[in-house]
């Protein structure tokens, strides 16, 4: 939760006043122009970057440091490549101190749950774009945040694969009850994601229009961009975003 | 010139493109042996055995033995060094010596560039200073060493040492500052301590690197044990290089340096095993080769 928080790089106000409740459980995607602090918010709730004034709020208690109740995903990968797929997965475990049979335990299972059985013991180098990007929500599955921050994660994929994990996303979604804030660029995956969109505005940037998304779950997400409200939302995020 | 660009010419970058894969030599019969292991090992032993048998025609037919010795004098000098133990005594001196100075050298080598490469604002600090040293030339240092850890062994190790830590100085402070900042950062958001980061992001990120400083240092080990027993020893592989050069016994020379080219041979060989198995993760085209440092 964002309380009249400020970012300024120097001279540069970068995001701000910004107060903004995010939702336990809920999927809450960000869109706005680029440079207009949507990072900045991941950053925020994140604990690497620090607020210049207001407050971030996580579970009652003002963010400082490095959280460790969320997960990170953006679209660099951050594969090491001296470690198999299952050593990567295992890596935040082992920062955690998780022992080592209950480890080997989460770390298969997340390999299971993004569709990696059989590339265990390949290194990141042999695997595809698509294959890395599920090799770091692996990763951060196999340590179960309770919020996980997303920043473009698939902004390198083609649009097919895309498609591909927004469904697998939104079984992930389900299946931990996490809390998922997902920044993004595409309307269409906005829409078709979140339960709430948050369009920012241009620098300094700032929610400026909240759009609550009431569409039926599951959701297809192929079928859905056929929908009459689909099509609604879409115009109605567009005049938001369009400053011009 | 800064460290950087010294580390620079020495290992290939960790994100280097794997070469092209060379074509074979010509079209022919002889290219298509080069392709294979085996074919590559028979082309290089008859390379080898017509060098031996041009120095062995040179010696007997322009009489040239007292300047060039003999394949075969360089064989009966080793024979005789054999049966009379002074072979193994020699080596086993001269390894012990280059192999403590070898061990000694990386580990402050390795130690000191990490501290150095990894806290920026001392490594800008402390490089003029470890520049300086490095320009010097180190073998007139040799003197010296002889007057501050006397004759012993402790000064070849010394000696061995110093020649030894520039390589891994230099090697490991350029892998440790190519460490990416945004890996590291990524890793402390997913739990790590400060010494998680160091031993299992910083120290395998610069690991190749780090090999190609122990692979460049350590024929430096062996360089800095035979200079050391070259100025003083009474015994050692060199000591007897020298002490043949002494007699004119140009046989005894050759045989020492044939047991200097064999065991430098030997170890780099075993690094190299050490290293593919550490490196697995990489392509066979990644891999950085040693280039070729004189002292």
């Amino acid at each position: 939760m964002f309380h009249e928080t400020v970012v300024r790089f120097g001279a540069l106000t970068a995001m701000g006043p910004t107060s903004l409740a995010v939702r336990a459980g809920e999927f809450l995607t960000v869109v706005g122009p680029s440079g207009c602090g949507k990072s900045t918010l991941l950053n925020l709730i994140a604990g690497t970057l620090q607020a210049s004034s207001g407050q971030v709020l996580y579970d009652g208690r003002t963010v400082s440091g490095p959280n460790p109740h969320v997960g990170y995903i953006t679209q660099k990968n951050y594969c090491l490549p001296w470690r198999t797929v299952a050593a990567n997965i295992r890596l935040p475990l082992e920062f955690r101190r998780v022992q080592r049979a209950e480890a080997e335990r989460r770390v298969a299972a997340a390999i299971r749950q993004v569709g990696l059985s059989g590339f265990e013991h390949a290194y990141p180098r042999q695997l595809s774009g698509g294959m890395l990007q599920r090799v770091m929500i692996a990763r951060t599955l196999a340590y179960g945040p309770a919020t996980y921050l997303m920043d473009e994660p698939f902004g390198s994929l083609d649009a097919q694969l895309r498609l591909h994990m927004h469904v697998e996303l939104m079984r992930l979604w389900r299946e931990t009850g996490s809390t998922f804030v997902f920044v993004t660029h595409d309307l269409h995956e906005a829409i078709a994601l979140g339960d709430r969109v948050v369009v920012m505005s241009g620098r300094p940037g700032r929610p400026k229009f909240i759009l609550g998304i009431d569409l039926p779950r599951p959701r297809d997400v192929v079928a859905l961009q056929g929908d009459p409200r689909f099509g609604a939302y879409f115009r109605q995020l567009w005049d938001a975003i369009d400053v011009h | 010139m800064s460290i950087e660009q010294i580390g620079q010419d020495v290992p290939a970058r960790i994100d280097a493109p794997a070469p092209a894969v060379a074509r074979p030599l010509g079209a022919g019969p002889f290219g298509a042996m080069l392709a294979s292991r085996a074919g590559l090992a028979v082309v290089q032993a008859v390379i080898l055995a017509v060098i031996i048998a041009a120095w062995q025609a040179v010696a007997d037919g322009m009489h040239t033995e007292f300047w060039t010795s003999s394949p075969l004098g360089v064989a009966r000098a080793l024979a005789k060094w054999w049966s009379s133990g002074t072979l193994t005594t020699d080596l086993r001196l001269t390894l012990f010596e280059a192999g403590c100075g070898f061990v000694a050298g990386s580990l402050a080598g390795g130690i000191v560039g990490f501290v150095l490469g990894w806290i920026r604002g001392l490594g800008d600090v402390f490089e003029p200073f470890v520049l300086s040293l490095y320009t010097l030339p180190k073998i007139a240092l040799a003197p010296l060493f002889v007057l501050w850890f006397g004759i012993g062994p402790l000064n070849k190790v010394m000696f061995a040492g110093l020649l030894v830590f520039f390589m891994v100085f230099f090697t490991t402070f350029q892998g440790i500052r190519q460490v990416d900042r945004d890996i590291v950062a990524n890793a402390r958001l997913l739990g790590a301590s400060r010494a998680q980061i160091w031993t299992k992001i910083a120290m395998p990120y610069a690991a190749v690197w780090i090999f190609t400083g122990l692979r460049i240092g350590l024929p430096y080990a062996l360089i800095g044990a035979i200079v050391g027993e070259f100025v003083a020893a009474d015994s050692g592989v060199g000591f007897r290089i020298k002490e043949s050069t002494s007699y004119f016994d140009t046989a005894g020379v050759f045989a020492g340096l044939v047991v200097l080219m064999a065991v430098s041979l030997l170890f780099l060989g075993l690094l190299k095993i050490v290293e593919r198995h550490v490196l697995r993760w990489q392509d066979p085209g990644m891999t950085v080769t040693a280039p070729d440092h004189q002292a």
